[in-house]
């Protein structure tokens, strides 16, 4: 038994022996690591980059780009790139980065301002409007990335279920009620269609909180996350309730797709590739983006859909003014603090973000671009009548209070919607449930405003 | 792996004495030496490393996981307090015994009852499929179930029927799963074990007018005994710690209704981020596999003993 141990150990040692000898890098070239998320039905940002790659190794000789896919949702590429980013040696030089992510990544030390380097660009002062500047500015007013694109939210709707139901369209609603009457109208008249769906489970993590509780919660009056002017965070209250009791009625009264759906992470797949177009679902809370699956060029080419599917803003609660409420994110190149080659690293982004390469980016995506070249061309808007409403959301549109504790305040919204989503909680639990978990998710009882 | 399987056999393995010790330390710790630093450096190091984390408030970004704080026992004091904790560790001990100590344990054992003195077509065929199911990497062996428990899967298919299985009986598919996949390893125990029954005896149990049933009671499982316990305690520790079966499965959802404490520790350690609290659950998860074994090795003892 000792004997066979040992001969283990030798052989483990031998074997260590043969990996312990570090590839150096003898050619002397510098490489640009960039990391980047790719799936099979988002295809997008891998063509953007594989192009910038091409453009940029053709004017940088001696500098290589190696690009390095992340294959999953969202929630997978946020912990892989936090995993990588642990260590200067496995951290990418560049990677592409949620802006909600962002104020915690600074406060880590692990992201490079990039002020110094825009104040050379041109593009930065002419393409870029102040509002999409902010995108990645740090809590320290320095800029931490550099905006690959930007976004609004609202309501998307099926024509033909509506005609059925005898709902008019275009359709203008200005209240929650008058939404939830309409998804009440196609239950009664149109049945075996799912009247209205929104993301609302913790599987679709960041979306949920964000195309689904915000866009309700930031629709009430005075409703917020975040107290501007006490710099606090608000704890619940009324507005929270009564966005969770919107949910609520949603799925109690069976508005909404099923459990499983709910609880699908492909739930965003359906609702594109199979409910809208052949119209089982009347109404679906979202992102500008859905539309792009149903390009010449997207996952589930559908011509017809500029016909058939018609969009509206998301009203505020009681239609008070503005009257309708979006909320926009969006994704930023940034550059890594531990990056040898700084000055490569911004001339890459530089290429990324170019108009060319935004272009193929925002077509592909259906994203909203954040470069005003990039808006004023054709191209940008052909094919796709709704850009224009998408552009213009931006007017009453909101953005997350992407401090550092954001994404755990975040979580904590998750799991008071899928409480209400699944019926374990009532809306007035969930949100006690919230209150009490607050002041632990941002830091003490003193960062926390009661309601 | 060998403790399943030794118990029964008689010492062939043990190599002859040959007064090992006594020539200086320098015979043994020269040709380990290398292997014990990098033991030490790869294993050992990063065990502690996280026993230490476990009582911080380490993140894996943000400002704490720059300078992480000694918190002492919060991590803890908060884990038995946290209603996910609980209700993953319910579910945890729901998994372990339904697909573990009931499941894979029963299965195996009846498997290798009905296996004995059959001929060798039936045996290779019928091992041949079910170590086929171990053999199969968890993620695939999920993809399977997947398909075959999903709303419009295999099962549905056949039986014509719209059943969410894997949203309204989760817990149960991903018992099913494990059972299918980890009957192997307990057929292979128990048909090693039942291999060294004395036929004699069995056969004179029968003579003397034994039924079938009050042979296997009285003789069979009497005799192999220590087997189920080594092999109880080997299945229990996988089970315990099975991560990837019911991620790729259910993701432990629906919300949490299939959320294990594996699943539990990974969403808070890679998911929020919480790399210290992770760290703590994982602990926990350790000194309760402990216990277990803790367990299962004083029964062996008591039977060994007596």
């Amino acid at each position: 038994m000792k004997r066979t141990l040992a001969g283990s150990l030798l052989l483990l040692t031998a074997l260590a022996g043969c990996g312990s000898d570090p590839a150096q890098d003898a050619s002397g070239s510098k490489e640009l690591e960039v990391l980047y998320r790719v799936e099979p039905t988002w295809p997008h940002l891998e063509k953007m980059l594989t192009g910038a790659k091409k453009q940029y190794e053709a004017a940088h000789p001696g500098v290589k780009v190696k690009l390095t896919a992340v294959q999953g949702n969202n929630e997978a590429y946020y912990t892989k790139l936090a995993l990588l980013n642990r260590s200067p040696d496995s951290a990418p030089d560049l990677y592409y980065h949620d802006t909600f992510q962002v104020n915690a990544d600074v406060a880590a030390g692990k992201l490079a301002p990039l002020d110094d380097y825009l104040a050379k660009w041109p593009d930065w002062n002419t393409q870029f409007p102040d509002s999409v500047k902010q995108a990645a500015k740090g809590t320290d007013g320095k800029i931490y990335g550099v905006p690959v694109s930007t976004d609004t939210r609202g309501l998307w709707y099926q024509k033909d279920v509506f005609a059925k139901a005898g709902l008019p369209v275009p359709w203008e609603p200005k209240t929650w009620n008058d939404v939830l009457t309409a998804a009440r109208t196609i239950k009664q008249k149109v049945p075996g269609v799912i009247p209205f769906t929104m993301y609302s489970t913790k599987i679709h993590g960041e979306a949920s909180t964000m195309q689904g509780f915000e866009m309700l919660l930031y629709g009430t009056p005075g409703g917020t996350l975040y107290d501007e002017t006490q710099k606090k965070w608000v704890a619940g209250g009324k507005n929270f309730t009564d966005a969770l009791t919107f949910i609520n009625t949603i799925y109690r009264e069976e508005l909404g797709p099923k459990q499983a759906d709910a609880h699908n992470a492909k739930l965003g797949d359906k609702i594109t590739l199979e409910w809208f177009p052949q119209a089982e679902l009347g109404i679906s809370l979202d992102g500008a983006w859905a539309s792009s699956a149903w390009k010449a060029t997207g996952t589930k080419p559908w011509p017809q859909w500029t016909e058939k599917i018609g969009w509206t803003p998301m009203p505020t609660q009681n239609g008070e003014p503005p009257g309708a409420v979006s909320m926009s994110g969006g994704w930023v190149m940034a550059m890594s603090a531990y990056t040898q080659n700084k000055q490569e690293a911004f001339d890459f982004i530089t290429v990324a973000t170019n108009k060319e390469n935004s272009m193929v980016y925002s077509v592909g995506t259906g994203d909203l671009t954040a470069r005003k070249d990039v808006a004023a061309d054709p191209k940008y808007t052909e094919g796709n009548p709704s850009i224009k409403f998408w552009t213009d959301l931006a007017s009453v549109t909101h953005y997350r209070p992407a401090f550092e504790e954001y994404p755990k305040v975040s979580t904590e919204i998750q799991e008071a919607m899928e409480a209400v989503t699944t019926g374990a909680q009532t809306p007035e639990e969930a949100t006690a449930a919230y209150v009490k978990a607050l002041p632990a998710a941002v830091g003490g009882p003193d960062k926390v405003l009661a309601r | 792996m060998t403790v399943a399987t030794a118990p029964q056999s008689p010492p062939v393995t043990s190599p002859p004495a040959r007064g090992p010790a006594r020539r200086g330390a320098l015979r043994w710790i020269l040709p380990l030496g290398p292997a014990l630093v990098l033991l030490a450096l790869f294993l050992a190091g990063p065990i502690l490393w996280s026993v230490y984390i476990a009582f911080t408030n380490e993140t894996l970004t943000g400002s704490a996981s720059v300078n992480s704080q000694f918190v002492g026992f919060a991590n803890f004091v908060k884990l038995f307090g946290d209603p996910s904790f609980l209700n993953s560790f319910f579910l945890t001990f729901v998994f372990v015994i339904g697909s573990a100590v009931i499941g894979q344990n029963t299965l195996g054992l009846i498997i290798a009852l009905l296996q004995r003195g059959r001929g060798r077509v039936t045996r290779s065929v019928v091992n041949g499929v079910v170590i086929a199911a171990w053999v199969v990497p968890e993620v695939v062996a999920a993809a399977c179930w997947f398909s075959f428990l999903a709303e419009d899967g295999t099962l549905n298919t056949v039986l014509r029927i719209e059943q969410e299985w894997l949203y309204t009986a989760p817990m149960v598919a991903v018992i099913l799963a494990n059972i299918w996949r980890g009957t192997a390893f307990s057929m292979l125990v128990y048909s090693a074990a039942l291999s060294e029954v004395p036929a004699d005896l069995v056969e004179a149990a029968a003579v003397d007018g034994a039924g079938p049933g009050r042979r296997l009671l009285h003789i069979t499982l009497p005799l192999i005994r220590r087997s189920i316990m080594a092999n109880l305690m080997l299945i229990t520790l996988q089970t315990l710690a099975s991560f990837g079966l019911i991620y790729a499965l259910t993701g432990g959802g629906p919300g949490t209704a299939s959320q294990t404490t594996p699943l539990y520790m990974y969403e808070q350690a890679f998911r929020y981020f919480e790399i210290g609290y992770g760290s703590a659950i994982a602990l926990v998860l350790l000194v309760i596999g402990a216990l277990f074994s803790l367990v299962y090795l004083r029964l062996i003892k008591v039977e060994e003993g007596a």
